[in-house]
């Protein structure tokens, strides 16, 4: 126990420190140059005098490092200032966003997780067979059209051609699930693939483990040596890699939620990016880094906990 | 029209400002009973897909997405509707003096605020005091530079007085960041949906930015009761394509705005009706004359020499709308002068380029802000095209729309959308007067600005026409811009919409929409 | 084998564009062409014409060169720092492996296309900014399996010998460490080019891509997306074009990998 306690905490102490230095880099790439905050706040029809009136009331006048001190003591104390765009406060902002894409998120994990799972242990189960090409064959297909481009022909099929689907997911009438069905399918067509694949290739190492054909040899059936022997140690690398994958379904959120006008966290960043709303940027890019920090660490924490062998050197029983 | 005819546009806009109601104007200009009649109060609601912006004070609005908010509860002293026609609102009447410097203005005595209180003249002398206060913020101090004060001549009466001559002064008063709030806005807060008190026909009942806001009709309007019962702003981004979906799935009934991209996908789709409106909205290529190489004569003239503007139009735009006369005043608005039309002639521009040095050809950067969609750097690629005839490279230099407002006036080489105003000169005032806040080309002339001063104190658009021929012709001659054509609007509708119809400006106003049955 | 080709076709026609294609990219000629009309003089737009009137075929060709010399010089440059920092890491290691392996982990807690946007709202959209951040993005995670194969390696008794022998240290990273870690790194690369395409894609969807005219495939896309339900060729060829890369660079990785470990 002791053992796994000095673990998190030196976890927990590189998640603060990267945190930090996360928070200086986003912070020196977004707020060197100020001029451009005030035009965006009073529009483009303001006067140099309004703007420089503007400008020091909301001390921008002041040297760089107290600007960043600043900033960095209200986000950590839950102040994330005031969006320029939507003249709200950034957290009250942010929250229900991240709510809506991490619905999405989990919505596309439900299925993804499942059905990789499933393929990737049907295709390493039978290396080589016909089911095995087949399935490795659909699974790099599906991963390497892009985001968008599924998008476009989803909905070209679905929305316009067929009308079986709402073409926005905007949940205007409130919470609909027919709106979720086209992009948890983009979601879902974009990682299936990789996940599969990396099921397959470990799973496919275990079946050729000593013990698995040991159990082969000794007449156990298919389905029992799949289940008691090659399972659990097939899906340690799955488990990890769908952690680590979390940061690319975060990348492929975002071009989802814009195509199809979700309200989330993905949408949120976009429109900030185009208004250039400087605080909600970096509030932006914090949270997500913060997400992406806290599911590695979940991760290696499985793959502790799963893997025997690191099980014995962390002092856990396996 | 003949020299000398005042056609029914102008007859009608000169009643208005007589203080004719416009339904009498009509009649008089021997016009049939106009829009068709409308069902009696319903119990509607429409879902209009529009930008839900934050706004706290409405004289500071930078978006005209809030201002069709708020134009719901709002109202203003006139109103230019969208044939360019100017009417009586709130001001029942008005009568400038002899030289245009002195307005006296009479207003409906029998106007309630939402919160009960009697409209008066003093809440108007509140909102135009602030305006140009000045520490004001707003734009309309400098949109109201000539305004010097306002006098109340009476419960419903006042009077400005102004510094020089401003013939646009009623149409400016439409602008959107000009609408009447109560006298007691800022002791309540200043922020106007925190309060959301008004005059006209609507009441705001829920407002979320970046989401949804509410308007429910209320009961004690002066006017006529509109005949939604309910409208419904709906923010679904800014991407038109999700916004042309949303309508296909029947999950909103009217667009802000379409544009060009869109308009086959509107056509194909039966659940969508397309609506076309002439505006004088364009987009100006304006070089700076202080910024090297366009201190040069000969190379701006060459540039506007090589340059298409009918191709412009026709492949950035598909050719709806008018081409452009490169003087930033179009053939449809009352005091436009017809001029001699210009010929593109790329050997002479190469002649030009050649006299002026760059012999073997010019480099030259163009910043585009795609600040209303795409067509605005579709038409720098034609131009882009088109220069390379004549042996010049244009660099596109494309930024966020956001990012373009910091830079709109320094960049030498900047396309600008330029939104539509009623009257010619109002643009003319605004962009190239010496000196002025929004002249983003540095065009500064002692005798255009004498010109323009000329053109401004008359109050008839066609005796204006004689000085705006030659304001013209000095634009054109000192090629400040390229300025290639006069765009459209579009905006979709479903089927069921009826009354609704596209404003220049996209000044909706819905009190005379209604829904007809499925 | 089928990745080979797909791969190899299009850094051909990434390589000879502008003998390939039968119109200029930058020209516009008859607006909105369905795909086999006939342009002007004659000739065939086999693909159609985009809104501008330009010939898309002609524009899926050119948009090859951006898309594999950004994806290839982008990874290229991803590798440099990420190799040269992964052996130093994992051969001299010490406060150097600690300072260089924070620096990797700070990077790799973006996720990637946040890390892009930042970037470009920072600095603009261009070239060079497209190739930083997708250096950014990919350096650190090579980094990492360098610095893996580094360790290992450099526990090695051949390695010991060097040292003893009094090889310098760069000989020996290059010549005993760097062979090890070729054939894990060969197969990243492909994928990673590939990972780079869609990428660069999806910026050019979202807008924040290269500056027009350039013929980039996520941004004819982009374009094209509106009026797709009418003219469907608009979006469909570059699609298929940016898939069959990535699918090729896929299969190629794949296969090199299959080779690898059978070998």
């Amino acid at each position: 126990m002791r053992d796994l306690a000095i673990f998190l905490g030196r976890r927990l102490g590189g998640l603060a420190l990267t945190m930090l230095a996360v928070s200086f880099l986003v912070f020196l790439t977004l707020e060197f140059n100020v001029e451009g905050v005030a035009v965006k706040v009073l529009g483009q029809f303001s006067t140099p005098d309004q703007r420089h009136a503007w400008l020091a009331e909301n001390g921008y006048l002041d040297p760089f490092l107290l600007r960043y001190l600043r900033w960095l003591a209200g986000f950590v104390t839950g102040h994330w200032g005031t969006s320029t765009y939507y003249h709200e406060d950034i957290a009250r902002l942010i929250a229900p966003r991240l709510g809506a894409s991490a619905i999405l998120a989990g919505a596309a994990l439900l299925v993804m997780v499942p059905l990789s799972l499933i393929l990737g242990v049907a295709a390493g189960a039978r290396e080589g067979s016909l089911l095995d090409r087949s399935i490795s064959l659909i699974a790099i297909v599906t991963t390497s059209i892009p985001e968008f481009a599924s998008a476009v022909f989803l909905s070209a099929v679905f929305v316009i051609g067929l009308g079986w689907l709402p073409g926005v997911s905007t949940m205007a009438g409130g919470f609909n699930l027919r709106e979720l069905v086209l992009p948890v399918s983009v979601l879902v067509l974009a990682s299936t693939g990789y996940i599969a694949r990396m099921t397959r290739s470990s799973m496919a190492e275990v079946m050729n483990q000593p013990y698995v054909r040991t159990a082969r040899l000794k007449g156990a059936s298919p389905a029992r040596i799949i289940l008691r022997h090659a399972l659990r140690n097939a899906l340690i690398t799955p488990v990890t890699v769908i952690m680590l994958q979390i940061p690319w379904i975060l990348s492929g959120v975002i071009v989802v939620e814009v195509f199809f006008a979700y309200r989330g966290f993905g949408t949120l960043l976009y429109q900030a990016s185009l208004n250039a709303d400087v605080y909600l940027v970096e509030s932006c890019a914090m949270v997500s880094v913060l997400v992406v920090v806290v599911t590695q660490m979940l991760a290696d924490l499985i793959y502790v906990r799963l893997d025997p062998r690191l099980a014995a050197a962390t002092g856990r029983k396996p | 029209m003949r020299r000398g005819e005042m056609g029914r546009r102008d007859f009608m806009r000169t009643m208005g400002w007589l203080g004719v109601s416009g339904a009498s104007a009509a009649a008089a200009a021997g016009l049939a009973a106009c829009a068709p009649a409308r069902p009696k109060a319903s119990r509607d609601t429409l879902r209009f897909v529009c930008a839900v912006q934050q706004m706290t004070d409405p004289a500071l609005t930078t978006w005209i997405e809030a201002s069709n908010l708020f134009r719901n509860s709002l109202e203003f002293l006139t109103e230019v509707d969208a044939d360019n026609i100017t009417r009586p609102f709130l001001a029942q009447s008005w009568r400038p003096s002899e030289d245009l410097k002195t307005w006296d203005f009479i207003l409906r005595p029998d106007v309630r605020w939402s919160n009960g209180d009697p409209f008066t003249a003093e809440d108007v002398a509140f909102n135009i005091r602030r305006w140009i206060a000045p520490g004001s913020k707003s734009v309309n101090r400098t949109a109201f530079a000539a305004l010097r004060d306002l006098e109340v001549t009476g419960p419903h009466a006042f009077r400005l007085h102004l510094d020089r001559a401003v013939c646009s002064l009623p149409e400016q008063l439409y602008a959107f960041t000009c609408p009447i709030l109560h006298r007691d806005f800022e002791t309540r807060g200043g922020d106007w949906p925190k309060n959301p008190v008004g005059t006209g026909p609507y009441r705001m009942t829920d407002f979320e930015v970046g989401r949804q806001a509410s308007f429910q009709r209320r009961a004690d309007y002066w006017g006529p009761a509109p005949a939604l019962a309910r409208i419904d702003y709906v923010d679904l981004g800014t991407d038109i394509s999700t916004h042309v979906a949303a309508l296909a799935a029947g999950q909103v009934d009217v667009l802000y705005r379409v544009s060009v991209a869109e308009l086959d996908l509107v056509n194909r789709l039966p659940q969508a009706r397309l609506i076309r409106q002439q505006a004088a909205q364009t987009v100006v290529m304006r070089m700076q004359h202080d910024a090297r190489p366009f201190d040069d004569l000969r190379v701006r003239r060459a540039v506007q020499l090589a340059a298409d503007n009918a191709q412009m139009l026709k492949l950035a735009y598909r050719g709806f709308g008018a081409v452009g006369e490169n003087h930033h005043v179009a053939p449809f608005q009352p005091d436009y002068a017809p001029l001699p039309a210009q010929k593109r002639d790329v050997a002479q521009a190469r002649h030009l380029l050649t006299e002026a040095g760059h012999a073997d050809g010019l480099d030259l950067a163009l910043t585009i802000g795609n600040t209303q969609g795409r067509f605005e750097q579709d038409t720098a690629q034609v131009l882009q095209q088109n220069l390379a005839e004549a042996g010049i490279r244009l660099h596109l230099k494309v930024l966020p729309a956001s990012e373009y407002w910091s830079v709109w006036d320094k960049t030498p080489f900047g396309l600008t959308y330029w939104s539509h105003r009623p009257l010619g000169v109002m643009a003319l005032d605004l962009a190239y007067r010496s000196g002025s806040a929004w002249n983003e080309s540095h065009f500064s002339d002692p005798g255009f600005d004498r010109a323009l001063d000329n053109a401004m104190a008359r109050l008839d658009p066609k005796d204006r026409a004689r000085d705006m021929a030659g304001l013209e012709k000095t634009l054109q001659d000192q090629a400040v811009m390229v300025q290639p054509y006069w765009a459209e609007k579009f905006t979709a509708v479903s089927p069921r919409v009826r009354g609704y119809r596209a404003h220049p400006s996209d000044y909706f106003r819905m009190d005379k929409v209604w829904l007809a049955d499925a | 084998m089928t990745g080979l080709v797909l791969v190899g076709g299009w850094l051909v026609v990434a390589l000879l564009a502008p003998l390939l294609a039968p119109f200029d990219p930058l020209v516009s000629l008859t607006p909105l062409a369905a795909p086999g009309a006939h342009a002007p003089d004659g000739r065939i737009f086999w693909l159609g014409t985009d809104l501008l009137g330009r010939d898309i075929l002609s524009r899926v060709i050119y948009g090859a060169r951006p898309v594999v010399g950004l994806s290839l010089l982008a990874t290229g440059t991803a590798y440099l720092v990420g190799v040269a920092s992964g052996l130093a890491a994992g051969y001299f290691r010490g406060w150097v492996d600690t300072v260089l392996s924070f620096a990797a982990g700070v990077v790799l807690s973006f996720p990637v296309l946040v890390l892009y946007i930042v970037v470009i709202v920072a600095l603009g959209a261009s070239y060079a900014n497209v190739v930083l951040a997708v250096t950014f993005g990919s350096a650190p995670a090579i980094f990492r399996i360098v610095r893996a194969i580094a360790l290992d390696v450099a526990g090695r008794d051949y390695v010991a010998a060097s040292v003893a022998q009094g090889e310098p240290a760069h000989r020996i990273l290059v010549q005993d460490i760097l062979p090890n870690a070729a054939p894990p790194l060969l197969v990243d690369f492909c994928l990673r080019i590939g990972y780079s395409a869609i990428t660069i894609g999806a910026l050019g969807f979202l807008g924040l891509g290269l500056p027009p005219p350039t013929p980039d495939w996520g941004g004819m896309v982009s374009e094209g997306r509106a009026m797709a339900l009418a003219f469907p060729h608009l979006v469909i060829f570059p699609c298929l074009a940016i898939s069959s890369l990535v699918v090729g660079l896929s299969l190629l990785a794949d296969g090199l990998n299959e080779g690898g470990r059978h070998a």
